[in-house]
């Protein structure tokens, strides 16, 4: 047996963690540990109040919709599934606990680095987000009797389900640093697409989905609510074992991928760009450098090509209505900011000094950054409300008014508020990588969860003005929050123009 | 430059420094790693506001007209100095557009080809080895004739025909009178290209001399003692 996969690697692996975990924690300020700790509260409170508040809200509400959620339980189960694969995949694998640049000097096994992945794996907005509406959605369903069982057997799935996410994230990526490996990931990634989109068409989509294996779990969870030990307990005792087994089986796949060449990242390093014709104005200049420096980037380009494919295909298949559309936009929004927005500057990377030596007034560099970003934003927020037309129907006024100012408020929002802490607090990051994030995985939970609440808020704001008789309340909505975003951001602008401020983000990022 | 003091936070990098370099003249600036050589770069390139202190930069007070002084100079950094996705090309370009230029690719791929970087004009910079990367950081500092050439660590890694081709920038640069400042930890290559040297110590100047008091033996002697 390979060293590498013994039961002896496996423990050193998972102390190597913990080690590359307290070098990570040694970094930070103790305001920062007091708002991890916040944070963390925050996250078991909330996930504490999911479990148990919505089976006390049953007979208030008079068991409403309860027969639709119990259908579309399974569904929902499976729907973990596909995230966590999705995000393991879109992130090469995972994330890393310590960053490649950072971390070549030290013996990092793949053990680690897959242990590491799975333990950042949470520290994501989608994730979180999908785990509270499972976690919700199935104490609804199965009322406020032994919340406890119910929540144990879908607290294993989800970890099942990440485990399960990364194994397959593992595997895609070791097909695509292969020869070719490019052109099969896309392949397989248009076969599956195609194979929903023909489920759609045909409307077979609920009966596929009405034969989930999901199904049995879910039925797992409802032993437990209803406080039948025996089947519960087996059931659930078996999705732990598949649980382990999976964690384990992900070794394999992670030291295969991990091990080959990363193809894409060295393509587009070696690859000649043709020139282009010279720039007709300053800010175009700049605009035309931080688009490169996106496009260029295999993190960001995959990220933004999920962002894209993702919710509009969740709305798609769920059959969203414009109401319920109306919070995408945020999510996209969100995801996209996290990819290099809440850290603009370390697009510029080692050049920023270099960038900032030259004679251009900082508002123009400023200006371009926001450009790219909000276009970054928008692009992906406008193909996700195309994808979701295609099953929503004709919108009337207000719903129309409703998405259009949704989309465009919290992608302004989220533009605002990326600058303000790229500013605030830039990192050095050289999102080189696809498993590279632009700040450290704990502030970028921070960062998603922030995100997610004001964006959330907005677009509840927004389905509510969807409901209403005409355009106007939506209108009326959107010009205050405009105004505020654009009055922060020049607050921002402001900031960046001042040399101290200045060098201070430059000096970091091209650390 | 005189009394420049650079404060960040709690740290002192630079502890009032004064400093004339002339045109025509190269000035070298030496000392140990933290003796405040990047840091005083920094300020001359309009990059870091000076704390205290008065910096003029080709006559142009380096605090209240920062985008002068940077039309005025090319700059070098030590860390480096490129944007990781963009090529070669994609930074004259903006350099170029950013200064007025006209009529600059000719001057642009001759550089590019005596620093042996013509065949990488159109790659990404990410993909460079470190001393392709000193070369071109040097001819983007270079290639707009600066008035004022501030080159940080420009030989570090870089290979003879690139530290040839460096040596031959700051001759021009000299010939057509500009001033130019080199800090480098390699005094041999540093007294070759200047005339003059400035040796800090703990972010304060510990002396000024000609160059040929550092050359040779009795030369790397003179700039140990400094150095302790």
């Amino acid at each position: 047996m390979r060293t590498e996969l013994s039961w002896t690697e496996l423990l050193r692996g998972a102390a190597d963690l913990r080690a590359l975990l307290a070098f990570r924690a040694s970094g930070l300020s103790e305001r920062s540990r007091r708002r991890l700790r916040i944070a963390g509260l925050a996250v078991l409170l909330v996930t504490i109040a999911v479990i148990v508040v919505p089976g006390y809200l049953r007979d208030p509400l008079h068991n409403r919709r309860l027969g639709n959620f119990v259908a579309i339980s399974p569904t929902v189960y499976l729907g973990f599934v596909v995230l966590a694969v999705l995000a393991a995949i879109s992130s090469g694998g995972g994330r890393e606990v310590v960053p490649r640049e950072q971390a070549v000097a030290f013996p990092v096994s793949s053990v680690t680095e897959h242990l590491g992945a799975l333990l950042l794996a949470p520290l994501n907005i989608a994730w979180l987000l999908q785990a509270w509406t499972l976690l919700g959605l199935s104490s609804y369903v199965a009322g406020p009797h032994h919340p406890e069982l119910a929540a144990t057997t879908v607290l294993v799935w989800i970890a099942f389900a990440t485990a399960l996410g990364q194994l397959v994230g593992w595997v895609f990526e070791g097909i695509r640093r292969g020869p070719y490996g490019i052109w099969l990931a896309r392949g397989i990634s248009g076969a599956c697409g195609l194979g929903l989109g023909t489920l759609v068409v045909t409307d077979r989509l609920t009966d596929v989905l009405d034969h989930s294996p999901t199904t049995d779990v879910f039925i797992v969870m409802l032993h437990g609510a209803s406080a039948r030990i025996a089947p519960w307990l087996t059931g659930t005792a078996i999705l732990l074992g598949l649980m382990v087994l999976t964690v384990v089986a992900g070794l394999v796949p992670a030291r295969w991928a991990l091990n080959r060449p990363q193809r894409e990242e060295l393509r587009l390093e070696s690859g000649i760009r043709a020139a282009r014709p010279n720039p007709a104005s300053d800010l175009l200049a700049m605009v035309r450098l931080d688009r490169a420096s996106v496009w260029r980037s295999v993190p960001l380009r995959r990220g933004l090509f999920v962002l894209g494919l993702l919710p509009g295909g969740v709305a798609l298949a769920g059959d969203l209505t414009w109401d319920l559309v109306t919070v995408l936009p945020g999510l996209v929004a969100s995801g996209g900011a996290l990819l290099f927005g809440v850290n603009a500057w370390c697009l510029d990377g080692r050049g920023a000094l270099w960038r900032d030596s030259l004679p251009a007034s900082p508002r123009v560099a400023f200006a371009a950054k926001t450009l790219v970003l909000l276009e970054v934003l928008l692009v992906p927020a406008l193909i996700t409300l195309v994808l979701a037309a295609l099953r929503a129907g004709t919108p009337n006024a207000a719903e129309l008014a409703s998405v259009l100012a949704a989309t465009l408020v919290v992608c302004v929002q989220v533009t605002t508020t990326s600058l303000t802490w790229s500013v605030r607090r830039p990192f050095a990051a050289e999102l080189r990588s696809a498993r590279a994030t632009p700040a450290p995985p704990v502030v970028m939970v921070g960062y998603s969860a922030r995100l997610a609440m004001t964006t959330t808020l907005v677009g509840l704001l927004f389905s509510a003005t969807a409901l209403a008789g005409n355009a106007l309340p939506a209108v009326l909505l959107a010009v205050p929050l405009l105004l505020w975003s654009g009055y922060r951001l020049a607050g921002t602008a402001a900031a960046w123009a001042t040399p101290a401020t200045r060098a201070r983000v430059v000096a970091v990022v091209a650390t | 430059m005189r009394g420049l003091w650079v404060r960040f936070g709690s740290v002192e990098a630079v502890r009032g420094i004064d400093l004339s370099a002339y045109g025509g003249r190269a000035t070298a600036l030496l000392g140990r790693n933290g003796a405040g050589k990047s840091t005083t770069m920094r300020v001359l390139a309009g990059v870091i506001p000076p704390t205290e202190g008065d910096v003029l930069v080709d006559g142009v007070d380096v605090r209240s007209d920062p985008l002068t002084v940077k039309r005025a100079v090319g700059y070098c950094p030590d860390v480096g100095g490129l944007v990781p996705r963009a090529t070669p090309w994609e930074h004259l370009q903006l350099s170029a557009r950013l200064r007025r230029m006209t009529g600059w690719e000719l001057r642009a791929q001759d550089l590019l080809e005596r620093f042996d970087l013509g065949a990488a004009a159109h790659r990404v910079t990410g993909g460079f080895s470190h001393g392709m990367g000193r070369r071109l950081a040097v001819v983007l500092a270079s290639f707009h004739e600066p008035a004022v050439l501030l080159l940080d660590e420009p030989f570090d890694g870089v290979d003879p025909l690139g530290v040839e081709a460096t040596q031959r920038v700051i001759d021009e640069a000299k010939q057509r009178g500009a001033a130019v400042l080199v800090s480098t930890h390699l005094r041999d290559l540093a007294m070759d290209a200047c005339e003059d040297a400035l040796v800090l110590r703990g972010g304060s100047a510990v002396a000024a001399l000609d160059a040929d008091e550092l050359a040779g033996e009795a030369g790397a002697r003179a700039y140990r003692a400094l150095l302790d």
